[in-house]
């Protein structure tokens, strides 16, 4: 100060106080940001992990409710039930079942036909 | 002089703070360099954890996709006695009816002990990791921690220490903690479990910690075991004061690869009919065991195998020597289903034709200083004959044209004397002597079953060859590999091993043992409505300290239907069958009982010239007007 006065110049340098102030804001907004981001690290490892956790648990009664499904479908479930509720299901004899034996399709003369090449 | 003093000064400080640097300078050295290893080796032990990750076993299913065997996510319940302190009747006294055991055993086993070992070495019971339980379900487990976390302890809890709250939180937090595991069900019980098999439960001790891995004993589950087990996985990560995964810090994630499941060619549905019927069998014959096996003669694939008395193998107790999937592991003397071996191989060689005669002797033939006998006497028989009647005598003259040799070689061609190749463990490879080792009396015992040792699956394995076109086919159990998406690893195709006889002869040996489920053959009770059935009775004696004991029998049929297009094969074998004891008397019934039910349930169309009421109509494929 005592310089300034000496040199007349009473004006306070704006310059190096601007990159003071930038270089203050630079550090603390990488401070601040560093901090930030770890928190989101963080934050966003816990919904993983509890998210890890749901998909497992939704796969594992998945699984439990497609077994259930399977052994429910399975012949002899299905026999035990059959008898449990007296339905009366027998299976047909050959001569209850209707076959219907498919005739090969008429050639339709006018499409082009295809023939192998001979070697 | 104030100079002086003040460079002295200045100069004593630079040297203690030099001193004083040279020692944080040689302090890192020997953190960073000198103890790196050491001390990063500790530093990765209290911040990093390794979590083992166990593959899902695969599941067992059948041809249409029904569960056989499983494997479901369970829980070990796990205690840290340490935090549980002088409260462990509390806990036992709430866990006990959940863990289904008693207080005192609980209180014990929360109970820290110390012991020595024969090494004078004192170990202790766990006193951080006790299991309290294995194999607890989900729901059970969720019971569990719900008691712990509002666990009654009889304290005005305001009043203790800040410490004293911290310890009761850990004990209703952390004292009472789980493991993931699984446990193997079989969803219908007994169905097919000697095919299935059985599994056992292997622990190996890591860092304190017991991890279990489920390991095949016997069946599919241990003949499949590298295909059913996958790949164990592994995670290195760490953890935060509470246990809880650090996400971010996450090392290595290595996920398990699950087994891969394994669809057998099994059909659950016939296996049940099988079951039903031999079930029925036992109740009106009550013999010592029976078997059952359900084939596709053109591919080998086996659709059912039954052996009773069996096991449920969600129950180990009930697992005995006595449950033995007999069906390949016990031998027997085939008896007259033998003959179909002699008779094929005299027609392939042209040895004999189907209208050649022989004469069986009345029913009784000396042969080799030894009286052959037949059930019934029967005069002139034609080589259809002696199939339609079974005729010992008439297969020993049969035997004894096709010579010695020649009858090794079918037999052995057959299949007889070696295991047959089917994907379970325990197969025995039956008995066939070399020709050396005959006796005079061999050449006319043999062809009627006497002198060798077959397994029940040779016996149909052989039979499924005539009904085969003479090819003889491997026997198939399972049909593919695949994820868990259904997606397909590996396909296992049929596999012919070889020919036996020419088509001709099969169709010749077809032509005989229609004969058999006739009025006039030995088997008119196997003979089914529809279907045109061609099979073979066998009746053999049960051979004990070198002598046929009297009254005990083993008796079988095999056919196969229909004759003319044979799709299915099936043996019934019953061993010491009471009321009756011939092989078409007791077996013929339940051999049509298993068949009609298969006929229907796989849509076998009937032979028509058998069918009656039921006239295929014929529907024009490009309109379907109907």
């Amino acid at each position: 100060m005592a310089k300034n006065r000496k040199n007349q110049a009473a004006a306070i340098r704006f310059g190096p106080a601007l990159k003071a102030s930038f270089l203050c804001l630079l550090i603390g907004g990488s401070a601040v940001g560093y901090v930030w981001q770890k928190n989101e690290i963080y934050r966003l490892g816990q919904q993983i992990r509890l998210r890890e956790i749901k998909l497992a648990q939704l796969q594992a009664d998945n699984k439990q409710l497609n077994d259930q499904i399977s052994i429910l479908h399975s012949p002899p479930k299905l026999d035990q039930r059959v008898k449990e509720f007296q339905l009366g299901l027998v299976p047909a004899t050959p001569a209850q079942v209707v076959r219907l034996m498919e005739m090969p399709a008429p050639m339709d003369k006018s499409s082009p036909r295809q023939f192998a090449q001979r070697p | 002089m104030t100079n002086k003093q003040q460079i002295r000064r200045a100069l004593l400080l630079l040297l203690f703070l030099g001193a004083a640097f040279v020692g944080l300078g040689y302090r890192l050295v020997d953190l960073q360099v000198l103890r790196h290893d050491e001390l990063s080796a500790k530093a990765e032990q209290n911040t990093q954890r390794e979590f083992w990750q166990a593959p899902r076993r695969g599941d067992i299913l059948d041809v249409k996709g029904n569960i056989l065997a499983t494997s479901i996510a369970v829980k070990t319940v796990c205690a840290d006695p340490s935090l549980i302190g002088n409260f462990r009747p509390y806990v036992a006294r709430a866990l006990a009816p959940l863990l289904d055991t008693s207080e005192a055993a609980l209180t014990q086993r929360l109970t820290p002990r110390i012991s020595r070992t024969t090494s004078g070495e004192l170990v202790t019971n766990g006193l951080q990791y006790v299991r309290l339980a294995k194999n607890i379900s989900e729901a059970t487990w969720q019971r569990i921690s719900d008691t712990m976390a509002n666990l009654p302890l009889g304290l005005d809890e305001k009043k203790l220490s800040r410490n004293d709250r911290g310890f009761l939180r850990n004990l209703r937090l952390h004292s009472i903690f789980s493991e993931p595991d699984q446990q193997r069900i079989y969803p219908n019980g007994a169905l097919a479990s000697q095919v299935i098999g059985f599994p056992a439960t292997e622990e190996t001790q890591v860092g304190g910690h017991y991890i279990s891995k489920i390991v095949g004993r016997d069946g599919i589950e241990l003949a499949m075991q590298k295909a059913l087990s996958g790949v164990a996985g592994w995670k290195v990560t760490e953890t935060d004061r509470h246990h809880r995964e650090l996400v971010a810090l996450r090392d290595e994630d290595v996920h398990a690869r699950d087994g891969l499941n394994v669809v057998l060619t099994i059909d659950a549905a016939v296996q049940h009919f099988v079951e039903t019927a031999l079930a029925d069998a036992v109740q009106k014959h009550t013999p010592k065991s029976i078997t059952g096996i359900v084939m596709r003669p053109r591919t080998g694939e086996i659709l059912a195998m039954v052996s009773l008395p069996n096991y449920d193998p969600n129950q180990p107790n009930t697992i005995s020597p006595a449950t033995r999937d007999r069906a390949i592991t016990d031998w027997m003397e085939p008896g007259s289903t033998f003959k179909i071996v002699v008779v094929s191989g005299a027609l392939n060689n042209g040895v004999v034709k189907l209208t050649d005669q022989f004469d069986c002797e009345n029913g009784v033939f000396f042969y080799a200083g030894r009286h052959l006998h037949d059930a019934e006497s029967h005069g002139i028989l034609s080589v259809k004959g002696v199939i339609t009647k079974s005729s010992n005598i008439g297969a020993a003259k049969i035997g004894i044209k096709l010579g010695a040799q020649n009858l090794y070689d079918y037999a052995w061609n057959f299949g007889f004397g070696q295991r047959t190749g089917i994907p379970l463990p325990g197969e025995s490879r039956g008995s066939l002597p070399l020709v050396k080792d005959w006796s005079k009396v061999s050449i006319a015992q043999i062809p009627m079953g006497q002198g060798v040792a077959v397994t029940r699956l040779q016996m149909l394995y052989a039979m499924a060859a005539i009904a085969n076109d003479g090819w003889l086919m491997r026997p198939m159990l399972v049909s593919r590999l695949q994820e868990r998406d259904g997606s397909v690893v590996q396909q296992y195709k049929p596999e012919r091993v070889r020919p036996v006889v020419t088509e001709a002869t099969s169709r010749q040996m077809i032509e005989a043992l229609k004969t058999v489920p006739t009025k006039d053959g030995t088997a008119p009770t196997a003979a089914m409505k529809d279907y045109v059935v061609a099979g073979k009775t066998g009746t053999a004696q049960v051979a004990e300290n070198g002598h046929y004991a009297p009254g005990k029998y083993i008796a079988s049929f095999i056919g196969f239907f229909p004759a003319d297009d044979p799709q299915i094969c099936i043996s019934v074998v019953m061993n010491e069958p009471k009321d009756g004891h011939y092989g078409g008397q007791v077996c013929g019934p339940v051999f049509r009982d298993i068949a009609e039910r298969c006929a229907s349930y796989l849509n076998i169309p009937p032979d028509p010239a058998l069918m009656t009421n039921a006239p295929a109509f014929a529907v024009e494929n490009s309109t379907h007007k109907f």
